[in-house]
């Protein structure tokens, strides 16, 4: 009996779900203007701070705010309802870096994103103080912003996707375009670095 | 114990976080961990790491909303005068195809009459036939560049702005 309201009820959410997300692939496939604003302030934290890790700069994480909204509007026909629409919002914005990376520097799109390829994903001055920091001292002055300044850009995109938005692997897999596998090797390894780093080790 | 046995466990920990574990693993690692303060200390140290990550906030700068929301609108109002206007491209184009293509044999057998009364040679009034078949695409191609052109240099304005 009580399995059965059980099932009942996740079916009536799971309906709901479906049926929200059709909704909301009408409204973007009519580019419903107050959809839009209502999504952007829903989901501005959370873009903001995502393309804030993948690209260690404020300013950047701005325009490519700015820029993932615009293509959205642009794109949002091409929204599949079988997914979250967080997963493809994450998925444009990050994108719409790497294809920045690729213009500004001609490297593989694997170099960019592969940590154990190099620093990768990195669009900070060495010798400056790093942006992520300016954005985030003011907020906490502890170990965690240091060490999350150390470790690669791809790294903190796990971390940041599994433990922060609490995605799946089979999510954050679709979003970088790579096997499970590789998602759960950079989850280990960030993690184990983190840790590292947070324990005052080296990454 | 055996370093092996703790290594396991601390592979356990990280991997109850990142894609969790069984219940047979649970129960392993529950008992181990009753047992060894070193482990236990591992994963307090894993829990510490991510409920830092967790608390941590990044401030959202001024009417980021509100200026992209801005942005949107423009950009919308802009799409709703080109879209239009493309679609009529397009169906310009796969009119000027189909027509093309029914009218293709006519085409054909009214060059292949102009060129033997000018006397030019085959290959002349052949080559006109492939200009006259592939115009649409040449006109659709045209509009598209200059589309393009036009974003890109808008693009790199609004880079410099």
């Amino acid at each position: 009996m009580l399995l059965a309201t059980a099932e009942r009820s996740t079916y009536l959410f799971s309906t709901l779900m479906a049926d929200d997300k059709k909704t909301l692939a009408q409204g973007l496939r009519q580019r419903d203007p107050e959809l839009l604003d209502r999504l952007i302030e829903q989901y501005q934290y959370r873009l903001f701070r995502y393309l804030l890790y993948i690209t260690g700069n404020q300013e950047r994480a701005e325009d490519f705010f700015q820029e993932t909204w615009i293509r959205v509007l642009e794109r949002g026909h091409q929204y599949d309802v079988r997914f979250k629409f967080e997963a493809w919002l994450f998925t444009i914005a990050r994108n719409l870096v790497i294809d920045w990376q690729r213009q500004k520097k001609a490297q593989s799109l694997d170099a960019l994103t592969d940590p154990e390829e190099g620093r990768g994903f990195e669009i900070v001055d060495e010798k400056a103080e790093s942006p992520l920091h300016l954005v985030l001292q003011g907020e906490q002055k502890d170990k965690v912003q240091a060490s999350l300044e150390q470790l690669p850009a791809a790294y903190r995109e796990v971390l940041l996707l599994r433990f922060q938005e609490e995605m799946q692997l089979d999510e954050i897999a679709r979003i970088q375009a790579t096997p499970i596998s590789t998602v759960k090797s950079r989850l280990y390894r960030g993690l184990g670095a983190l840790k590292g780093l947070l324990a005052g080790g080296a990454a | 114990m055996r370093e092996d046995v703790h290594a396991r466990a601390e592979e356990l920990i990280a991997k109850e976080r990142v894609e969790g574990i069984s219940t047979a693993e649970q129960e392993w690692l529950g008992q181990h961990l009753r047992e060894c303060a070193r482990c236990v200390g591992a994963a307090n140290a894993t829990e510490q790491a991510l409920r830092s990550l967790r608390t941590l906030s990044v401030p959202l700068p001024r009417e980021l909303a509100s200026r992209t929301q801005f942005r949107l609108r423009l950009r919308a109002q802009e799409l709703q005068v080109r879209e239009p206007r493309w679609r009529l491209v397009w169906m310009m184009c796969g009119a000027s195809w189909v027509a093309g293509a029914a009218t293709a044999p006519y085409v054909w057998r009214g060059l292949e009459w102009i060129g033997h009364r000018l006397g030019v040679p085959d290959l002349v009034w052949q080559m006109g036939f492939g200009v006259w078949w592939a115009l649409p695409a040449i006109v659709a191609g045209a509009i598209l560049l200059v589309e393009n052109a036009g974003q890109s240099v808008r693009r790199n304005l609004d880079d410099a702005a």
